[in-house]
């Protein structure tokens, strides 16, 4: 297990780490250190690039430049075995661990060297010994698969402790707890750092940094925003290095049209409190008028997703009324919502917006093919093969694998399809929610364009999104989301980070 | 009371056991292959090229000892170079394994005919090379009732449904074991802690193989001491089913053969003593049986999660 800790050790030391994906530097010249005995908070909005550090720390992903050191030795991680025979062990957001086995299973598959014997009575003693000792009492002959997502995770520290990690590294631990597991988890962690771990916790939250870190990193764009000791920060210190004083990130073409009048989208009142969701959304009440780009800003999991879905179709409308260019569409469907104008860009492209095994030009149709009466698959080759002419989009041609396309001309190829779906209506409401995480400038700078491009068309935008810049940048008022309510809003011109900021987290906890 | 007593009769257990042997063989066979994930449904095609193989084996080179031996390694050998085809297009390839698996079923059914043909020629009536002796247990098989069911087999049976032991120990008590069934479930969480991947699904695969293909050797070494092209008659396939019936676990997969094997038992035992039920019936009852138990069983079965599913460590979906 873990060694006592030493003066002066150093238990990770990252310098000047930098990774590219293609054209967008997810990682640049970032440099990050871990005591033992110290629980170290790495903050930053989607996309910052917490994951991807973490990524190189575990062996999943190669840097370009820089070094790691564990414990003052220069180690190269090239899988993650390397980085498991190094004592890492990193707690992923979707737990890699084995469904059908038990709770032991799961453990001893990661820790048994040996083909032909093992000892399970006195493995299942000592797990059982480190569970009581650190608090992740589960039982562990129960299947992962009948477990409440709060054990999973207590499995998948004891597997990756039981392994012999003494650096434990979580992905934001805490998105899928109740309260009380979460204070039961910080508990736990406290406890390890105690004995000499190093535990690295990504955090979206920032009041749970200031309960369980000793230190705190910041990361915005890729790069090192600052570092500092907890006891000796303010909030607000943290908040500012999190919001960044600059709005050079992100440039945008200033729109050359008025707000008009006429909605264009309309919630009044509107609740949704159906299904097992982690946000339930209260008394909405927003509009977005013509020629109006509006944004939702928000620490991610404050019911950003839900809102989306809602506005999408996908989820019912408990009480109040949703109104697009004129339309009651309170109860319509998925189909009747896009006939009506409402064009959806969804966050998760990959698994919400595409066909990835199909042909381009059937992810193109999609949605789109309720517009018209008839079309054959001659017409949509024909439309993909304008689309991709007039979107510069990057491929073989319409009948490539979607999948095959990078990231940023998937997203043009979507925006195009919203755009359709919003000019169709005759400028409709446009929903997108995070358009450019992940994409280079230049195809950020692109679906930006477009956005502004569909307010002049007469239509109007609704943006959410964790990207602050992006949202001051882009938006004539900005509403923030917390708590599945909105909790105020700012109009362009006044706008004070600070305060969105204040907004955003002071409701938490 | 006459009737009830045979449902009891000591040759017609004898006979459960013999007809068991090999189905739980390939259903074991096939256990370890569904256990990292490919289905294989070739088995048929591999029981029949055992059997051809191991008919062409002895036929050949006479009945002794070791032509015996040679004649079940043949048959497994031959087995295994299906399986090798099939991994080699479904693991490395990343092809679809119901295709492949079909396409490889004919391909064996028409492999085992061709090599029979080849070897024996087109005859009237069929050669036989006898089958293997009995071994009866000395002293155990004096036991009245129990001796006469349970220790007077050939070697054949006692070795065939002892493998139940080590496939059961192998899979469900050692590391090993646990880490085949984890290739089956979760090929990701595998291949992340570093563990051999692509290994432990082949492994699991010749031995699965070889197994199919000694059930196939089965058939003609000891139960007909001929060849058909009908031979195997479809018990390649009631493997594949009894896998689906025990659940994926190899006790109740054995449960699973032996109630089968009792119920074609039945049909030979009531085709002698009664004509009240048509033969073809009888001869109906394991499928009927089959159905049933699919129908029943299917639906709350716990496959393993990546059955069928081809792995790619960089799939983007």
């Amino acid at each position: 297990m873990a060694e006592p800790a030493r003066a002066g050790d150093v238990a990770v030391e990252m310098a000047g780490i930098a990774k590219s994906f293609g054209d967008v530097h997810a990682l640049d010249d970032v440099t990050f250190r871990v005591a033992p005995g110290e629980v170290h908070g790495l903050l930053g909005e989607n996309g910052a690039g917490k994951t991807t550090l973490m990524n190189v720390l575990t062996g999943l992903y190669l840097a370009d430049r820089g070094d790691v050191a564990l414990h003052g030795q220069h180690v190269d991680l090239r899988t993650p075995s390397d980085a498991v025979g190094h004592g890492v062990g990193m707690v992923h957001q979707h737990f890699e661990l084995v469904q059908a086995f038990s709770a032991l299973e799961n453990i001893l598959l990661g820790a048994v060297t040996a083909t032909w014997s093992m000892d399970t009575a006195s493995h299942r003693e000592r797990i059982a010994d480190l569970a009581d000792h650190y608090g992740f009492t589960v039982d562990l002959d129960t299947r992962v698969a009948d477990m409440e997502v709060g054990d999973q995770q207590k499995v998948e520290i004891l597997r990756i402790l039981y392994a012999g990690a003494d650096i434990l590294v979580l992905d934001e631990p805490t998105t899928h707890l109740t309260p009380a597991e979460v204070d039961h988890l910080f508990a736990s962690v406290r406890e390890l750092a105690a004995e000499g771990l190093a535990v690295v916790l990504i955090a979206h939250k920032l009041h749970e940094v200031f309960a369980v870190c000793d230190r705190v990193t910041v990361l915005r764009h890729g790069r090192l925003a600052g570092s500092l000791d907890v006891a000796a920060a303010a909030h607000a210190d943290v908040v500012a290095m999190m919001m960044g004083d600059d709005a050079t990130m992100v440039e945008a073409r200033a729109k050359t049209c008025d707000i008009g009048e006429d909605e264009v989208l309309s919630l009044r009142g509107v609740t949704a409190t159906g299904g097992a969701v982690d946000v339930h959304l209260h008394d909405l009440d927003l509009q977005v008028h013509r020629g109006e780009f509006v944004g939702i800003a928000g620490v991610a999991g404050n019911g950003q997703r839900e809102l989306m879905e809602l506005l999408a179709g996908l989820r019912p409308i408990t009480t109040g009324r949703m109104h697009a260019s004129g339309v009651d569409v309170t109860h319509a469907r998925v189909d009747e919502r896009i006939r009506a104008g409402v064009a959806v860009l969804p966050g998760d492209r990959m698994r919400e917006g595409v066909l990835p095994a199909s042909p381009l030009y059937e992810t193109y149709a999609l949605g789109r093919h309720l517009l018209h009466d008839h079309f054959s698959p001659h017409d949509l080759q024909d439309q993909a093969r304008d689309m991709i002419a007039r979107f510069d989009v990057r491929t073989s041609g319409p009948t490539a694998p979607t999948a095959s396309l990078s990231g940023g001309n998937i997203q043009k190829v979507l925006v195009a399809r919203a755009l359709d779906v919003s000019e169709h209506a005759g400028g409709g409401a446009m929903v997108v929610m995070n358009p450019t995480s992940g994409l280079d400038v230049g195809a950020a700078a692109f679906v930006h364009d477009q956005l502004v491009r569909t307010c002049e068309a007469g239509g109007g935008v609704l943006l959410i999104s964790e990207d602050l810049d992006e949202l001051l940048a882009l938006c004539d008022r900005v509403v923030v989301l917390s708590h599945g309510r909105l909790a105020g809003q700012q109009v362009a011109g006044d706008y004070d980070r600070l305060v969105l900021g204040d907004l955003m987290v002071a409701a938490h906890g | 009371m006459d009737f009830l007593l045979d449902l009891v009769d000591a040759d017609m257990l004898r006979t459960t056991l013999v007809v068991a042997t090999p189905l739980l063989l390939a259903a074991l066979g096939e256990l370890l292959l569904e256990r990292v994930g490919l289905l294989n449904l070739a088995i048929e095609g591999m029981v029949g090229v055992g059997a051809a193989m191991g008919f062409c084996v002895v036929f050949v080179a006479g009945r002794t000892v070791p032509t015996v031996l040679l004649a079940i390694a043949a048959a497994a050998l031959s087995a295994i170079l299906i399986g090798v085809v099939f991994g080699w297009l479904t693991l490395h390839l990343q092809a679809n394994q119901i295709t492949v698996g079909l396409a490889l079923l004919i391909l064996g059914l028409g492999a085992s005919s061709l090599l029979y043909r080849g070897v024996v020629g087109v005859t009237t009536t069929p050669p036989s090379i006898g089958t293997l002796p009995l071994w009866r247990i000395p002293g155990l098989s004096e036991i009245p009732y129990l001796g006469r069911v349970l220790f007077q087999h050939d070697l054949f049976v006692y070795v065939g449904l002892s493998t139940l032991l080590p496939v059961w120990w192998v899979l469900h008590r050692t590391p090993l074991g646990l880490r085949l069934r984890a290739v089956g479930e979760s090929p990701k969480a595998v291949d992340a802690l570093g563990l051999p991947l692509a290994r432990l699904r082949w492994s699991a695969l010749v031995a699965g193989c070889a197994l199919i293909g000694i059930a196939g050797s089965f058939f003609p070494l000891s139960l007909v001491g001929g060849y058909s092209d009908d031979i195997a008659s479809g018990r390649g396939w009631l493997a594949l089913m009894l896998v689906i019936f025990g659940r994926w676990r190899p006790w109740t997969i054995a449960a699973g053969a032996l109630l089968f094997a009792y119920v074609e038992a039945l049909q030979f035992q009531f085709g002698v003593t009664s004509k009240a039920i048509p033969p073809q019936f009888l001869r109906m009852l394991p499928y009927v049986l089959a159905i049933i138990v699919l129908v029943r069983v299917y639906g709350r079965a716990q496959a393993p999660a990546a059955l069928t599913k081809p792995y790619d460590r960089e799939s983007r979906f």
